[in-house]
């Protein structure tokens, strides 16, 4: 197997209408297993890059490489079905749709993937939500009567059913105070190890650098905007 | 089938307006199928005011007039037929059966005809049902009556009340037959029809109350009920006359023999032709109304469309959220169309069955009221076809910000502003 689970090659990337690129990344690596932090001020593009690791987004030029696959040979609905099948996300904010139940919330990717699907099997969402300490007796409420911390570690939930390679997250953490990050830290990095996925984690918060196996700055790796000399 | 749970679950989340919409759309649906189950109910009864009469006979003028005053008891003849070329035409080989129609008099608002005993055998209304006496008989003596079921019931009447006609159609105490009162001898069963609104006498009845009248007044002469009797009551014209023939192939022949009557400027009319011409220009009415209706159900889906657009917003994050975990683009606009599909068909679904809720309220009323039977009948295909293009409508009206919600989730991808 490639050790490189995420590879970008040469990216260039610019918004509709936008005159500059936002993102020129020459070569970027991200091994399996790793625990990823990228950091980077405000707008400065971490959300482009996720959505492009993500396939939603697709680059001017270069290319993406995820998981063998160059995300540029799949069509949309495919790259859609990839997503699922091998990704998942955790937003900063309001991750849970709230006319689902807490559990239907974490099931979401497995029914829109037959892979996840199988892969979880009957009982993962609920030992995933004890695993992330979600009391028994909201499992079945509205999602509405969670707190901001109990609803991210939901979204965790959601993020690693069905063993998904790639976990991806856009800032998980900025919605909580500092006990509830440090336990969410920890809650997703044992998850993750124990599924063997790879963590990519973008913030603006270096305070949390030190406890990734690896950290980037993104503008150290992103060259859009430097004059060359 | 997980689209259908999601889309289904995510209109519940957002019943309040989505039901509003709907409603209103079942209120629109009510309007539009109850208008035309009105209009076709109206029809009915009107078409079936008479039925099984080849011709009409009467004195020439416009056919829709001769139908109006001679069936529907609406205005009045311009002139009279004489009694001999009724009786000329009765006496032909291929004519079955006539009715004589002979009308001018009234009691208290309803119109007095006279007419043959032949009148109770061969009129025919609705799907050729016959007149159904409720009491008595028809009428033998020269003051003998035969009413409606209105009249009897309007009036409170019942067998043996003596009644004393009017001259002309408007009461009036001065130009009463008071000196020969007639008694009433039948009620006639309900019928839905004019008949119901008639106090029907014999021709010689007519002609013993007008015997000792001369062009609107009492003439000076008196005479009484009983010498009147005695006389010679063979009348000398008539209003108009239905007739019926042995063989309806030859209905237009003689149709237009009578229209060519050298003796005198008659006129024959089919009956269920000039229904349709009548109707053809009263249904125009109904049309508009129709019209009317189909613009509230308009209305109504640009409510549900106002819903959707509004609701786009607050769904952009819902949408992010199931990108995230695989859904398509197009998924997310199929949520809007799924959406709008159970609205307008709930909105359907409800407004057919406030139909027959309503229906069968005002059913036993209506009856009452009007002598017309609402049946209960299933949505013909004409209706079915409304609630399809209503259906098929909402969901051309969802694809609007179906698109744009479509067009925002490529954008937007996961990054949503708030
Ligand atoms: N959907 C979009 N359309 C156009 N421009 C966008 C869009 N999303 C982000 N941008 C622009 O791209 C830049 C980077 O945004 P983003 O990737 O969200 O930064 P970060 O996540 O690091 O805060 C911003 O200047 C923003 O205005
Ligand atoms: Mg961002």
């Amino acid at each position: 197997m490639n050790p490189n689970v995420i590879k970008l090659h040469n990216l260039r990337f610019r918004w509709p209408g936008q005159a500059e690129d936002i993102l020129h990344i020459p070569d970027m690596q991200i091994h399996q297993g790793e625990h990823l932090f990228i950091q980077g001020s405000s707008g400065s593009g971490k959300t482009t890059l996720l959505n492009i690791i993500s396939g939603i987004n697709c680059p001017n030029a270069g290319t993406v490489q995820v998981l063998d696959t160059a995300l540029a040979n799949l069509s949309t609905i495919q790259r859609d079905q990839f997503r699922v099948d091998h990704l998942g996300v955790i937003f900063q904010q309001f991750n849970l749709l709230p006319y689902l139940s807490l559990l239907e919330n974490v099931q979401l990717p497995c029914w829109f993937s037959h892979k996840r699907k199988a892969q979880a099997g009957d009982e993962a969402a609920l030992r995933l939500l004890d695993e992330l300490q979600i009391p028994k007796h909201l499992v079945n409420k509205p999602v509405n009567a969670l707190s901001v911390g109990q609803q991210q570690r939901v979204a965790v939930a959601r993020a690693l059913i069905g063993r998904p390679e790639i976990i991806i997250a856009d800032e998980p953490t900025s919605a909580l105070d500092t006990n509830n990050r440090n336990r969410f830290l920890e809650l997703l990095f044992s998850e993750a190890n124990q599924q063997g996925s790879t963590l990519v984690f973008v913030s603006h918060d270096p305070h949390i650098a030190q406890k990734f196996s690896r950290v980037i700055e993104l503008s150290d790796i992103n060259h859009a905007g430097e004059t060359i000399i | 089938m997980k689209l259908l749970k999601l889309a289904a679950k995510s209109a519940w989340n957002r019943k309040i307006s989505l039901s509003l919409a709907m409603f209103s759309i079942a209120i629109s649906i009510l309007l539009l199928l109850g208008v035309d189950k009105i209009r076709k109910e109206a029809k009915n009864s009107f078409i079936n005011t008479i039925s099984q009469t080849d011709l009409i006979v009467g004195a020439r003028s416009g056919p829709v007039n001769l139908l109006l005053y001679s069936v529907f008891h609406i205005g009045n003849a311009t002139n009279n037929i004489s009694y001999a070329s009724y009786q000329k035409i009765a006496a032909k080989k291929r004519v079955k059966w006539t009715v004589p129609i002979s009308l001018g008099d009234s009691h208290r608002g309803f119109r007095v005809m006279g007419t043959s005993r032949d009148y109770f055998r061969y009129y025919r209304y609705a799907n050729a049902r016959t007149l159904q006496f409720q009491h008595g008989k028809p009428f033998v003596d020269v003051y003998d009556a035969v009413i409606g079921y209105e009249v009897a019931r309007a009036l409170n009447y019942s067998l043996n009340d003596n009644i004393i006609i009017s001259h002309g159609i408007v009461s009036s105490k001065f130009a009463e037959h008071d000196d020969k009162p007639f008694r009433i001898v039948g009620i006639l069963k309900k019928t839905g029809t004019p008949v119901d609104r008639t106090i029907q006498v014999s021709l010689q009845g007519i002609e013993a109350i007008h015997i000792d009248w001369q062009s609107g007044t009492r003439s000076g002469l008196k005479i009484s009920a009983e010498q009147a009797r005695k006389m010679g009551l063979e009348p000398k014209a008539i209003t108009a006359f239905m007739l019926g023939l042995e063989n309806k192939i030859d209905t237009f022949r003689l149709q237009r023999k009578i229209n060519e009557y050298r003796a005198e400027p008659l006129l024959a009319i089919i009956p269920g032709a000039t229904l349709a011409t009548l109707w053809q220009t009263i249904g125009n009415f109904e049309k508009v109304l129709l019209v009317v209706s189909a613009l509230v159900l308009m209305a109504g889906l640009i409510g549900l469309l106002t819903t959707l657009l509004t609701t786009l917003n607050e769904r952009r994050r819902e949408m992010a959220v199931l990108r995230a975990v695989g859904a398509h683009a197009y998924h997310v606009m199929l949520l809007f169309v799924l959406e709008a599909t159970f609205v307008v068909a709930g909105g359907c679904v409800l407004g057919v069955a406030l139909l027959y809720l309503i229906q069968s309220v005002i059913q036993p009323l209506v009856a009452d009221l009007y002598g017309i039977h609402i049946s209960l009948c299933l949505l013909d295909g004409e209706q079915l076809l409304v609630l399809g293009a209503a259906v098929l409508l909402g969901i051309l009206f969802s694809l609007i910000p179906g698109l744009i919600a479509y067009k925002r989730s490529l954008q937007d991808g996961l990054m949503v502003k708030i």
